[in-house]
C-alpha cells in the first residue's frame, strides 16, 4: 500500500521500461506463428506481391486443399500421428517399468545397474557407428526406427526413479501382504498414483515425436514413411535454391497456391496440435523444468 | 566356510525374490547394450577401413589402419574452417544466450500485474516446443529478400534488403538470434523459480531502509540466484560444442545452412553426416565425429571438476 503512494520517478521509468520489454517479448514470441497462419490462408500468388503483415488480403482455403490433395503430405501427417501416439505410449511404459525396477532401494546390484545407465547418458558412439548398428538391426527404412531407439529415455527414467522412491511404501506393502504379484502391484497400484509423472513424460516425448525430422531424413529412404517435419525440412531446404521458380510454374493456371503457400499450410498443421494442447499443459510443462533439479 | 555358502545361497534366494525387478532393469540394460554400448564399440571403425556391408562384425574384422583417417581429417582443406565454425558458433551462443534468461527473469519478477506476467511468460516459452524446422520456415517468411516482413522493415529503414539467409556473414547472428528466440523463455522459467524462492522479508527490509528498486535487484535478487546461475553455466559449458544450453548447433547448421552460406554454417557435425551417410566414407566420418566427441567429453569432465570445486556438487 505504501509502495503505491510513494511511487518515485525511478519507479515510473522502470515500469515503463519493463512494460516495453514485455511488449517486445510478447510480439516477438507470437508474431511468427501469427504471420505464418495468416499467410497460409492467403492466395499464394497474391502473397508474392508482399505487404501482408496482419491479415489475409485474399482469403482462401486453397492452400489447404492443395496440401490435402497431395497424398505424400497426407501420408506424412498420418505417419507422424502414428509415431507420436505409439512411440510416446511405448516410451512412457518402457521407461517407467525400468525405472520402477531401479527404484527398489534393496535391489541387489543396483549401483552397478545405475553405473551402466549413467555412463550411457554421458557417452555415445556418435552418429556413424549408430547408423551402422541400426543397419545391422534391420531398423533402417522401417517404421520401427521411429519407435525402438527412443524407448528408453535415461533422463526421464532418473526423474521417474525419484518419483517412485517418493511414493509411500505402505502403498505396495499392504498389497504384497495380500499376495499380489509385483507386476500386478505396478500396473494397478503404482501406475494410477503416478499419473502426474506419466503425463509430464508423455507430453515431452509426444512433442519430440511430433517435431522429429532427423531420423526420417537419415534412417529412412521409403517416401511412404516420411514424417511431417521431414517433408517441411525438405521443402524449406530446397527453397533456398529456387525460391521463386517453383511458384512460377504454378502461375497461369487456375490454381493460385504456390509451393510456399502450401508449405505454410503444412507448417500451420504442424504447429496446431502444439498450440491446441499448450494452454492445458502448463502445470506439467513447469513440472518438466523443475524435474531437471532431481538427481538419480 | 559353512556360513559363507549359506550366505551365498541366501543371496540367490534374495535375488530370486526380486526377480521381477531384475527383469525390468535388465530390459533397460539390454536396450542400452543395443543402442548405446554397441555404437560405442563401433568407434573402432574410426581406426579401420570399415565397409558398411560387413555389418556389425565387420567393425571387428576389417583392416586396422591406425590414425590414417584422423590424419586425413586434420589435413583436409576444410578442417580449419570447420573447427572455427564449430567453436565460434558454440561460444557466440553461450555468450549471448546465457545472460538473456536471467535478465528476462528479473524483468518478469518486477511485474506486479499477475495476469500480464503469466501471459507474457507463457507465451515466451512457446517457441521451445516447436521444431527447428518450423523456425527455419518462420525465417523464410520474415527474412527472405522476396517480401520477408523483417527484411521489408530493414529496407524501409536502411534503404536496402539484406541477404540474411544466404550470406555467410549473416549466418552467425542468425543462429544466435534464432536460438535466443527459441530458448530464452524456457531457461527463464528456471531463473524465475530461483527468484521466487528468495526470502521476501529481505526485500521488505531493504525497502524500509530506503533502497531503490535497482539496488534491490543488484543486492538481493542477483546474489540470491547466483547458485542457480553457476549450475546452469556449468551445464552449458559441458555441452558447449553441441550448442550449449539449447543444444541446437546441428539443427541450425543443417536447417539454416545452404549452399550460399556454407562457409560459415558448416560445422563438424554436419560435415560428418555429409561425408558418412551421403558419401559413404564411414571410417573417415567416424574419425571426425570421434574427434569432436573427445573434445566434448573433455569439456564435460572439466566443467564437472569446476562444479565440484565451486559448488561442492558435480553432475556425476
Amino acid at each position: 500500500m505504501r509502495r503505491a503512494n510513494r511511487r518515485t520517478m525511478e519507479d515510473k521509468v522502470l515500469d515503463a521500461i519493463i512494460f516495453a520489454i514485455l511488449a517486445v517479448v510478447f510480439v516477438a514470441s507470437v508474431y511468427p506463428f501469427f504471420l505464418a497462419i495468416v499467410l497460409s490462408f492467403n492466395e499464394g500468388l497474391d502473397a508474392q506481391l508482399g505487404g501482408i503483415y496482419l491479415w489475409p488480403r485474399k482469403p482462401t482455403l486453397q492452400n489447404y486443399e492443395q496440401l490435402f490433395k497431395d497424398l505424400s503430405w497426407v501420408k506424412a501427417i498420418g505417419v507422424t500421428a502414428a509415431r507420436t501416439v505409439l512411440g510416446s505410449f511405448l516410451t512412457v511404459m518402457f521407461t517407467s517399468v525400468v525405472a520402477y525396477g531401479l527404484s527398489q532401494r534393496e535391489l541387489i546390484g543396483r549401483k552397478a545397474y545405475m553405473g551402466v545407465i549413467i555412463f550411457a547418458m554421458y557417452f555415445s558412439g556418435g552418429i556413424i557407428p549408430y547408423y551402422a548398428v541400426l543397419r545391422s538391426l534391420r531398423l533402417l527404412n522401417s517404421f520401427a526406427v521411429y519407435i525402438a531407439p527412443s524407448l528408453l529415455n535415461i533422463f526421464y527414467m532418473l526423474v521417474a526413479i525419484s518419483f517412485f522412491q517418493g511414493l509411500p511404501s505402505e502403498l505396495n506393502e499392504s498389497a504384497r501382504i495380500d499376495g499380489a504379484g509385483e507386476i500386478k502391484i505396478f500396473s494397478s497400484i503404482v501406475i494410477p498414483v503416478s499419473l502426474p509423472l506419466i503425463a509430464t513424460i508423455a507430453i515431452f516425448t509426444s512433442v519430440g515425436h511430433w517435431n522429429s525430422w532427423y531420423d526420417s531424413a537419415f534412417f529412412i529412404q521409403n517416401d511412404n514413411l516420411r514424417t511431417l517435419a521431414y517433408k517441411l525440412m525438405a521443402v524449406i531446404r530446397r527453397s533456398y535454391v529456387d525460391f521463386n521458380s517453383a511458384a512460377a510454374t504454378e502461375a497461369g493456371t487456375r490454381i493460385k497456391a504456390t509451393s510456399l503457400s502450401v508449405q505454410l499450410a503444412a507448417m500451420t498443421i504442424a504447429v496446431t496440435p502444439i498450440l491446441a494442447v499448450y494452454p492445458f499443459f502448463q502445470r506439467y510443462i513447469i513440472a518438466g523444468t523443475t524435474l531437471g533439479s532431481v538427481k538419480g | 566356510m559353512k556360513g559363507k555358502s549359506e550366505y551365498k545361497k541366501s543371496l540367490w534366494i534374495r535375488i530370486w525374490k526380486q526377480r521381477y525387478f531384475h527383469l525390468f532393469v535388465l530390459l533397460g540394460v539390454l536396450f542400452l547394450l543395443l543402442f548405446n554400448y554397441l555404437p560405442m564399440f563401433g568407434i573402432l571403425m574410426a581406426f579401420k577401413d570399415y565397409k558398411i556391408q560387413s555389418g556389425i562384425m565387420g567393425i571387428f574384422t576389417s583392416k586396422f589402419v591406425g590414425l590414417k583417417h584422423f590424419n586425413a581429417f586434420f589435413t583436409d582443406y576444410q578442417f580449419g574452417h570447420l573447427m572455427y565454425n564449430t567453436i565460434m558458433l558454440s561460444i557466440a551462443k553461450i555468450v549471448f544466450l546465457f545472460p538473456l534468461p536471467i535478465f528476462l527473469a528479473i524483468v518478469l519478477s518486477e511485474v506486479r500485474n499477475r495476469t500480464i506476467k503469466r501471459v507474457v511468460q507463457t507465451v515466451s516459452y512457446l517457441p521451445y516446443f516447436i521444431s527447428w524446422v518450423i523456425v527455419a520456415g518462420f525465417c523464410q517468411i520474415l527474412l527472405s529478400t522476396t517480401n520477408g516482413v523483417l527484411n521489408d522493415a530493414i529496407s524501409a529503414l536502411a534503404g536496402q534488403k539484406l541477404q540474411i539467409l544466404t550470406s555467410p556473414k549473416y549466418f552467425m547472428p542468425l543462429a544466435v538470434i534464432t536460438a535466443l528466440w527459441k530458448e530464452t523463455g524456457w531457461w527463464t522459467i528456471i531463473f524465475l523459480a530461483a527468484i521466487t524462492s528468495i526470502d521476501p522479508t529481505l526485500y521488505e527490509a531493504a525497502e524500509i531502509d530506503g533502497a531503490s528498486r535497482l539496488r534491490r535487484i543488484s543486492n538481493i535478487t542477483l546474489p540470491g540466484i547466483l547458485p542457480t546461475i553457476t549450475v546452469v553455466l556449468i551445464l552449458a559449458l559441458g555441452s558447449l560444442l553441441g550448442g550449449g544450453l539449447s543444444g541446437s548447433n546441428f539443427e541450425q547448421s543443417y536447417l539454416l545452412g545452404n549452399g550460399a552460406n556454407q562457409d560459415a554454417s558448416r560445422i563438424i557435425q554436419t560435415y560428418v553426416l555429409d561425408i558418412g551417410l551421403a558419401q559413404g566414407r564411414y571410417s573417415y566420418a567416424a574419425a571426425a565425429g570421434l574427434f569432436q566427441s573427445v573434445i566434448s567429453v573433455a569439456l564435460v569432465l572439466i566443467s564437472n571438476f569446476i562444479a565440484r570445486k565451486t559448488t561442492g556438487e558435480g553432475l556425476f
